[in-house]
């Protein structure tokens, strides 16, 4: 209904041509179901130009009214929002990136064989570059991501070692292997964590742009 | 003389004779804190540095919970677990403090309940509301669909309300409006639809509008070149969300605004748009623009400047100067003189590698390589800034400002590539973000010391100093902390069930010193034990 009776002046998308841009129209953002826009489109605004459109019926007019309160939503919803083509870079060069900075600790035909199957491009690109600790980047997508694993040290010079749970300036807890749950008050103890992560953290810091955009190039083949 | 002294003086002068006898004296909204905490910010000049000192480094080992106060709301739209994130005001032995749609009065002394307002609203986002302003007997309040809505203080009822911003164009409305004299500041918010910013002032008696100063100029005005058409000039953003601070003496109302719109897409609004992510100095009795800095010109990465602007005096590289300074959100610390809005500090306080630079007047220069791209661009700073909307504080005592500040990475997206895009028009995605507070020396933007966070979150806690040589702020994970502000030592803590979700703050009523915080939906009161 809208593209046969109100793009050729508002835009196909309802932002204006000629006419005025509906999305920023305060009679749209008003209305609710037509009650507003439907008697306003009869009329028309021969005034400035737009002709009155008597003869559509009340569900026509639902209908357009529908299309521009969905057309609000689309641009007013940022969590509707898809990231365009990400895949930009040089594959090559990408995978001579891999092969210098990554291989330490990753291996294309291993832990991240099939990598590009487990996550769409734009996911990939954020998991390369920081893997969240739920979403198993690693491992060939087990559940649990990776976690810190810390050393503890205790006054008597005991060590336990374990996954940590939780650690703030006061207070450590830890799962040791298997599955006991410790907890100490940091300043009876020594600790030291060891976060597998900690190698994406210094990549940060170094990649440019183009870095970014070669390694996911190549990162999407690994189908 | 410091800043405390010089309100102080211009507040007594100010004290009309009619108020003698009203619950709040106007007086005190110009004195440091001690028996009252009359705005948001504790004193006109947000600090956020109370005078108090029977809680120190000797006696805090015996600051132990007094009394809480659960709101018990349960889920609001959108909000699943609402926070308190206003500070409350406390005048005469009363707190008053907010969530959306809903006020409070309790005992300050006990946590008892006097009274409860609750509003219904029509629209309008619930991420938070920053608590009241107090003027004589009455407060007011903004419900998040633009409703400003006065309340009498004895009983919380409604005395008028009057609509500032209308919800259907996408304003909302959150912030705690800001008492000047007669003039009842309010500011909006709102990014979703591109609809332009304002700052009003209102008449404390009736709600009616006494003046409205617009965050984009008109056609034909000064600032209208830094736009490409009237069209990007009306729906250029620049919200005005968070409370301003005021100086008495030089009659100036400090104001930070926010981020352009669209927020991400910057081609459909070439130039710098003014006065989008600016500190600007208003006249608060005709609110004439005196002068502007802009902290981020033609923002492309939702660097809202609302993040306040701090007022102190001291001296700076040997000359005394009334300055103003702000931990922005786009990563910089910036010390202005704040007579003339010249710069005399621009340095980052996280990555800021969104900018090359800063320009002759001290204002960064963006890097259009770092742009928001389809493909991406990589930040070295966290999507949601360096700092947000929780206070800062600054111990005169030190000559620090402190921040809970965020360190980071990010990647920005355009989503919109239109040549008029609408709405935010891309996006931001934080890779990896964590928390540390850091104390900024003011003469050298340097950091003085930094606190890291050993956990994972971000800690989004405002700051309390004190007299008392302690700063008070929370962690991610739900400590209260006090530190010796000079060297950012621990001296003690309080694990809460949520993690202090506001400004902390200090009063003392019959010879006790409370200190309040909110953490979650929970107000937690502290005192010496006996």
């Amino acid at each position: 209904m809208f593209e046969q009776n109100c793009a050729f002046c508002h835009g196909a998308k309802a932002t204006g041509a000629e006419g005025p841009d509906l999305l920023r129209s305060s009679i749209v953002l008003h209305d609710q179901k037509g009650e507003l826009l439907g008697p306003f489109v009869r009329k028309g605004r021969p005034d400035k130009g737009m002709p009155a459109f008597a003869a559509l019926t009340d569900a026509q007019l639902y209908d357009i009214a529908e299309f521009l309160h969905q057309r609000v939503e689309d641009v007013a919803n940022r969590g509707l929002y898809q990231v365009q083509n990400v895949v930009t870079g040089n594959a090559q060069a990408g995978k001579a990136f891999f092969d210098s900075h990554c291989t330490r600790c990753h291996s294309a035909t291993g832990d991240l064989a099939h990598v590009a199957s487990k996550f769409d491009p734009a996911d990939l690109q954020a998991q390369f570059l920081y893997p969240s600790r739920s979403a198993g980047f690693f491992r060939g997508g087990e559940s649990t991501g990776p976690s810190e694993m810390a050393t503890v040290t205790l006054p008597s010079g005991e060590t336990i070692n374990g996954r940590l749970k939780y650690m703030d300036d006061f207070t450590i807890s830890i799962y040791d292997s298997s599955g006991e749950y410790h907890s100490w008050p940091r300043n009876e103890v020594k600790v030291q964590i060891k976060d597998p992560l900690a190698g994406h953290r210094e990549l940060l810091k170094t990649y440019t742009d183009a870095d970014m955009h070669n390694l996911l190039a190549y990162l999407v083949t690994l189908k | 003389m410091n800043v405390g002294k010089i309100l102080l003086v211009a507040g007594l002068a100010l004290l009309p004779a009619v108020f003698v006898g009203q619950i709040l004296n106007p007086a005190k909204l110009g004195q440091p804190p001690t028996d009252t905490w009359p705005t948001y910010n504790g004193d006109y000049s947000g600090r956020r540095y109370s005078p108090l000192t029977q809680i120190n480094p000797s006696s805090i080992h015996s600051l132990a919970l007094a009394w809480m106060y659960r709101t018990q709301v349960g889920p609001q739209r959108g909000e699943p677990f609402p926070e308190i994130k206003s500070t409350p005001l406390e005048v005469n032995g009363i707190l008053y403090f907010t969530i959306p749609d809903h006020v409070w009065a309790v005992n300050a002394r006990t946590g008892e309940k006097l009274w409860q307002y609750d509003w219904v609203d029509h629209g309008g986002h619930l991420i938070g509301n920053r608590g009241v302003g107090m003027y004589g007997n009455w407060l007011y309040f903004l419900g998040p669909d633009g409703w400003f809505i006065s309340l009498n203080a004895k009983d919380g009822k409604e005395r008028w309300k009057v609509h500032v911003a209308d919800a259907a164009l996408q304003y909302f409305t959150t912030m705690a409006p800001l008492v000047v004299k007669n003039h009842i500041i309010v500011g909006v918010g709102g990014d979703a639809m591109d609809v332009p910013g304002y700052l009003e002032a209102r008449d404390p008696e009736t709600g009616a509008l006494q003046w409205r100063w617009n965050t984009e100029p008109r056609p034909g005005e000064p600032g209208a070149e830094t736009w490409p058409d009237k069209g990007a000039m009306e729906h250029g953003g620049g919200m005005t969300w968070l409370p301003g601070t005021y100086d008495p003496e030089l009659n100036l109302l400090y104001w930070g605004t926010g981020n352009p719109n669209p927020v991400y897409a910057g081609q459909g609004r070439k130039g710098s748009n003014l006065w989008t992510c600016s500190i600007v100095a208003l006249n608060p009795d005709t609110g004439k623009l005196v002068w502007y800095f802009q902290a981020s010109p033609h923002d492309t990465h939702d660097w809202d400047n609302v993040e306040t602007p701090v007022l102190f005096d001291g001296v700076f590289h040997g000359q005394q100067r009334k300055m103003l300074a702000q931990a922005a959100r786009n990563g910089y610390f910036f010390v202005l003189d704040r007579t003339n809005g010249k710069d005399l500090i621009s340095v980052p306080y996280v990555g800021a590698n969104w900018a090359k630079g800063v320009d002759a007047k001290g204002q960064p220069i963006p890097n259009v390589a770092k742009e928001p791209k389809t493909d991406g661009a990589l930040l070295n700073i966290n999507a949601g800034g360096g700092t947000n909307w929780f206070p800062p504080s600054y111990d005169p005592d030190f000559g620090l400002f402190y921040v809970n500040a965020i360190d980071g990475y990010s990647l920005a997206y355009l989503t919109d590539t239109d040549a008029k895009p609408e709405g935010y028009g891309g996006s931001g995605r934080t890779l990896w973000a964590h928390s540390v507070l850091e104390a900024i020396d003011y003469q050298t933007g340097q950091i003085r010391w930094c606190h890291d966070f050993p956990a994972r979150g971000s800690a989004r806690s405002g700051i309390l100093s004190t007299a008392g040589r302690l700063l008070f702020s929370g962690d991610p994970s739900g400590n209260l902390i006090a530190w010796n502000p000079g060297s950012g030592d621990i001296l003690w803590h309080f694990h809460l069930p949520a993690a202090v979700s506001n400004g902390p703050m200090t009063y003392e009523l019959d010879g006790n010193q409370y200190l309040v915080v909110g953490a979650g939906d929970t107000l937690y009161a502290f005192q010496l034990l006996h």
